[in-house]
């Protein structure tokens, strides 16, 4: 039994990152920009984030075993992304960028950036010559009282404090795209950009405003990976949840909701592969093959729905006002 | 708007419209700007360092054999350098052969490290690993690898039309399927255990002529490089010069259309994807069988992603990739040597790539300022525009 | 203003896209502002109410028909009341019944004290509602008129700067053969939706048959089917004798069917080749263009040169122009020359003279009567009435995916056409 709860608590340690990151995407993929540089982004946060974590905790700016610099690393890593993601933003709102060719640029220019930062900062700044900051595993919580429910209590046990950030933000975040002006201003840009450029709302500006949102919020998506599975920045950060995200809102149709449920198959695939592998006592290189599953599910899945997803309407087109 | 079709104006345009506004050339000045401006930053970000820009991009080109360095170790010199360079050139023209292909098809092959290790790793358990003497061994290992590589990219091509699934998605998820699965079998079969990764392939199908004495140094003789420029020669060729090269620009350019003039667009999807996928193939073997010699688990290699940068560099121009071909490799295999000469750690030859990858993306933008300027310039020399009167 | 392409959210409702940009707020806990809708809808009813719009603001735009949308886009000037309206080609898309309707209500506008500023080359709908009108020609104002003292004869001849002829001469049809044979032809959209519906009809050679309906009434779709670019669900097209249910669109090409598509600049042409590569684009794999898969591009060159010539294509480059620096009505030359060089036996028009000047729209208008003349069977596709009414021998309505009518032009009056269109008249 205890093996179906480890399915559910790290399938949600995989899945509530995952969804953070997709609903980057969403914002700025419904405002009309495509975001292949969700990668980049979560990982130049994600960069952030841990160099902020490392050198307070190097430098003692806070108690011993405070907690303050790792809640502190997720706002230094959201700011992180969504300065980065100026770059997209501004090559493909204002330069007329190819999106897709930007979002590939971004993250081979993040990869190297923080590749080439990382040790030479470590090198120059710590001293040492080391390609990664190395963090704690953040704690995880147990709501003993909840987790006593068969089950569905796992998802109350052993949580990490980010996966409940993530639930509030992903609530706002609905709120913010659903029922606020700017988000139906948003979902307007990447329908019809000339209807809301006619109705006197300035597309570029809500597409930008939309691209530095999902920086932000893929870097968030970045530092929960860098606390939890990695324990440390490095270029292992690089994984390709970015690439799964994407995979995952195009799977949800864009619309946050159905990508919810998109992470979830895809956090229990992985953790649920990870501990078959366990139970039939096989040998650990097969944690190859378990990795493979997600990756296969989601080219599976797509086959079967790709057919009937509606992309946004105006996804990918560079906004010309002079244009009618 | 019309007036100048009726009577083409000669009018006067400055140097720097007359220069960068020559459509026909284009395909070079555009990329030359990117270039100037990345080394304009990347000066600055090793002047804010405190080392001098110039020692360090004089250093790089030492490293990659194109300078003399002040000094040589016994047996080795600047030839040595260059070997290594030009062993490493192949794969990289070759891989962007395949990225360009596509890119003129209107197709992202991102899955150019999948569709490499595949190939290399499929030519090294059949070939490498096998008896077989060079002359047979050599053309198969060429053999292998073009047909692994097409056969994935042709599994991208098929999915896109047959399913809708958008081709990147597609190439990412088979690269992780196929790094996880190529390193499952390294690790249960193949492992070096000193070295941690596959087990050296043979020097008969080795696709280089290592430790060869030229002058009095080692070099090794890539015996691909020549292949390779012909091949890109040769697409130049069949993308101007052939029927098929006409229908694969056609679908990349508007797919409606191209069905309309009865193309047949999804054979003409697959069969851009083959070939693309053939030549990632074929700089895999080079690469994984002629660089390398073995194949670390778990990894794709980053020459897959820089190939992308340089068949953007080279504007998706055959040609123009061979010139990017030399830019990015000297920076690659210039870096070690720069790093240890002025302190400066490697992966900034990463970061030169990305910087040069982040203007040329600007491209597009160039271009059209540059429309607009040379517009306004002729509108102007027409009278019809006061020059007061202008707005972007 | 209402534009000629509506500035519309297709997947918002009618009253989200009205309040676009100035959105009604509520505060949830005195905090964030939240869009509430309500007070939004029954402000929107009212207003469709008094100007007789007959809208719903709670239905989501890609659910309405074309005319409907253009009301939408008149109810969203009229919520921010604005005092003066422009309307661009508003009668492009709609029936001669939706036309006299959308004139009532500029009337009822105008009567209630806005102003109205109405662009359009349809001279009769200037007659029939303005008061005065103004001329332009090439960015040149050419004069303002009173309506009530000038003729439409006036207006035409001061528009194109010479004496325009309404009438095309129009020698009688002399129809041999049949070319065309379409039975029971069902064609669905991407959504497996029934767009064309049993539609059956015979074209001869040298007879132009003309397709009537209001936009979105299956007729491109139709089109479409025949030339191979839709797949057929049931039914059967048969081309002097031989079946093409199936065939490819480049069998179709070699087979005689010639086709100018709606969409000149994403379909018919490839807008970032050269000129020549354009001309060639359906004969390129045959000689003499082409020898065992190698182009010959002096060949291209030679043949480019040849139909600008002869088809008075303008570009400012030759062969070697890029096509997508040279003016509308020239890629439609272009495309046309192409077309009609490929010695068809049905020849397919859809659209074929929309948004040219009246210059380029009787040039075109005159050659597809030269290709009737010369033995062509001719498939015209049109949604402008007047073109139907000038070249159509026989003429086919559909309504709502069905070939509701067929009857010689000249046995039907062009009020019964558009009762037909609009599916109040039923054979």
């Amino acid at each position: 039994m205890s093996g179906l709860n480890t399915i559910v608590i790290n399938g949600l340690a995989l899945a509530l990152p995952l969804l953070i990151i997709a609903i980057g995407g969403i914002f700025s993929e419904r405002s009309g920009i495509i975001n292949l540089a969700l990668e980049g982004l979560l990982g130049f946060g994600a960069f952030c984030g841990a160099l902020f974590a490392y050198a307070a905790v190097t430098w003692h700016w806070f108690p011993a075993n405070s907690l303050t610099p790792m809640y502190l690393s997720f706002v230094v890593a959201a700011l992180g992304g969504a300065a980065f993601a100026v770059i997209h933003a501004l090559l493909c709102v204002k330069l007329r960028a190819n999106q897709v060719i930007s979002g590939v640029v971004i993250n081979i220019l993040s990869l190297a950036a923080t590749g080439f930062l990382t040790s030479q900062i470590n090198m120059t700044v710590f001293g040492g010559p080391s390609s990664k900051f190395d963090l704690t595993v953040a704690p995880r919580y147990t709501v003993s009282l909840l987790a006593k429910i068969p089950i569905i209590g796992a998802a109350f046990a052993r949580f990490y404090a980010f996966e409940v950030l993530i639930v509030v933000l992903v609530a706002i975040f609905w709120f913010i795209l659903y029922r606020t002006r700017f988000g139906i201003h948003l979902r307007a840009a990447g329908d019809n950009p000339q209807a809301l450029d006619a109705a006197g709302i300035e597309v570029t500006r809500v597409r930008f405003v939309a691209v530095l949102i999902s920086g932000g919020l893929a870097g968030i998506g970045g530092m929960c990976f860098a606390y939890s599975i990695f324990g440390s920045f490095s270029s292992a950060v690089y994984a390709g949840y970015g690439f799964l995200a994407i995979a995952a809102l195009i799977f949800g149709n864009w619309k946050i909701m159905p990508t919810l449920a998109a992470c979830l198959l895809f956090g229990f695939a992985q953790s649920g592969a990870n501990q078959l592998v366990l139970w039939l006592r096989m040998d650990s290189s097969v944690g190859d093959l378990a990795m493979i599953v997600p990756y296969a599910l989601t080219l599976i899945l797509l086959a079967f729905f790709s057919k009937h997803n509606r992309a946004p309407r105006s996804l990918g087109e560079i906004y010309d006002s002079s244009k009618r | 708007m019309n007036k100048h079709e009726d009577a083409p104006v000669q009018i006067q345009l400055n140097w720097f419209l007359r220069f960068f506004g020559n459509e026909r050339w284009q395909f070079a000045t555009i990329p030359l700007l990117a270039i100037a401006a990345s080394l304009i930053a990347i000066t600055a970000i090793v002047g804010a360092m405190g080392v001098n820009p110039l020692n360090v991009f004089i250093t790089f080109l030492q490293g990659a054999g194109w300078i003399l360095k002040p000094a040589y170790a016994g047996g080795y010199g600047m030839f040595s350098d260059l070997s290594n360079t030009l062993t490493f050139f192949t794969p990289m023209l070759l891989a962007a052969l395949g990225v360009t292909i596509a890119f003129r098809g209107g197709l992202f092959n991102i899955g150019i490290s999948g569709q490499m290790l595949i190939a290399g790793f499929l030519a090294s358990v059949i070939v490498g690993y096998s008896g077989l003497t060079a002359w047979v061994a050599k053309p198969l290992v060429l053999l292998i690898g073009v047909v692994a590589g097409a056969a994935v990219g042709g599994l991208i091509g098929f999915l896109k039309y047959r399913f809708n699934i958008n081709e990147v998605v597609a190439s990412i998820m088979l690269n992780y399927i196929l790094q996880y699965s190529v390193s499952y079998f390294i690790n249960t079969r193949f492992l070096d255990q000193i070295s941690r990764q596959s087990k050296v392939v043979s020097p008969a199908s080795m696709l280089v002529l290592s430790s060869v004495k030229l002058g009095g140094v080692n070099v090794s003789v890539p015996l691909v490089f020549l292949l390779a420029i012909a091949l890109a020669i040769a697409l130049q060729f069949f993308l101007k010069k052939t029927r098929l090269g006409y229908e694969i620009k056609a679908v990349g350019a508007n797919r409606r259309a191209a069905e309309y003039a009865g193309i047949r667009v999804p054979r003409t999807i697959m069969l851009t994807m083959m070939i693309s996928g053939g030549f990632a193939g074929l700089a895999g073997v080079s690469y994984y069988l002629g660089y390398l010699n073995c194949i670390q688990p778990g990894k794709l290699t980053s020459l897959g992603f820089d190939s992308i940068a340089t068949a953007l560099l080279g504007a998706a121009h055959p040609i123009g990739a061979i010139a990017s071909s030399f830019l990015i490799t000297t920076l690659n295999t210039g870096s070690t040597y720069m790093s240890s000469m002025m302190g400066v750690r490697a992966e900034i030859a990463q970061l030169v790539t990305g910087m040069i990858l982040l203007f040329s993306a600007c491209s597009a933008f160039f271009r059209w300022r540059i429309a607009v300027a040379k517009q306004r310039a002729e509108m102007r020399a027409a009278g019809t525009v006061a020059p007061g009167a202008e707005d972007a | 203003m209402v534009h000629q392409h509506f500035k519309l959210v297709s997947n918002y409702t009618v009253a989200e896209n009205i309040v676009l940009g100035a959105e009604p707020t509520r505060r949830l806990i005195g905090l964030a502002g939240y869009v509430d809708m309500r007070p939004v809808n029954a402000a929107i009813a009212e207003l469709s109410e008094r100007y007789g719009l007959s809208v719903d603001p709670t239905s989501v735009i890609e659910d309405l028909p074309v005319s409907t949308q253009q009301r939408v886009e008149i109810l969203k000037m009229l919520y921010r009341e604005a005092e003066i309206l422009i309307f661009d080609e508003p009668t492009a898309m709609l029936t001669p019944q939706e036309i006299g309707y959308l004139l009532d209500i500029i009337a009822t506008l105008r009567d209630s004290g806005k102003t109205i500023l109405l662009i359009t080359h349809k001279l009769e709908e200037i007659k029939q509602v303005a008061d005065r009108c103004a001329i332009l020609n090439h960015g040149k104002l050419i004069a303002t008129m009173e309506m009530a003292t000038s003729s439409t004869a006036d207006m035409a001849r001061r528009m194109v700067g010479r004496e325009v002829i309404f009438e095309i001469d129009k020698a009688p049809a002399r129809p041999g053969p049949v070319v065309l044979d379409v039975r029971g032809l069902v064609v669905e959209n991407e959504h497996k939706v029934d767009v064309a519906r049993d539609v059956s009809f015979q074209i001869h050679a040298g007879e132009i048959f003309a397709v009537a309906g209001v936009a979105g009434s299956g007729q491109v779709e139709l089109a479409d089917a025949i030339a191979g670019l839709s797949p057929v669900k049931s039914g059967t097209i048969q081309l002097s004798g031989r079946d093409i249910t199936t065939a490819a669109v480049r069998q179709r090409t070699i087979g005689g069917i010639s086709y100018i598509p709606e969409d000149r600049q994403d379909v018919g042409l490839i807008l970032d080749f050269p000129l020549a590569d354009n001309l060639a684009s359906k004969s390129y794999f045959k000689p003499p263009f082409s020898h065992r898969g190698i182009l010959r591009p002096e060949e291209f060159a030679s043949y480019a040169d040849d139909l600008i010539e002869r088809y008075d294509i303008r570009c400012s480059n030759g062969a070697a122009t890029l096509t997508r620096s040279m003016s509308g009505g020239n890629q439609q030359k272009a495309i046309v020359a192409r077309e009609v060089e490929q010695d068809a036996c049905l020849m397919i028009f859809v659209q074929p003279t929309r948004g040219l000047d009246i210059g380029a729209i009787l040039a075109i208008r005159r050659r597809i009567l030269e290709e009737r003349d010369r033995g062509r069977a001719v498939l015209l596709v049109s949604l402008e009435l007047d073109e139907i009414l000038a070249l159509a021998d026989t003429i086919g309505v559909m309504f709502a995916g069905q070939m509701i009518k067929v009857a010689a032009a000249d046995t039907l009056t062009r009020e019964e056409v558009g009762e037909y269109m609009m599916g109040v008249k039923q054979s």
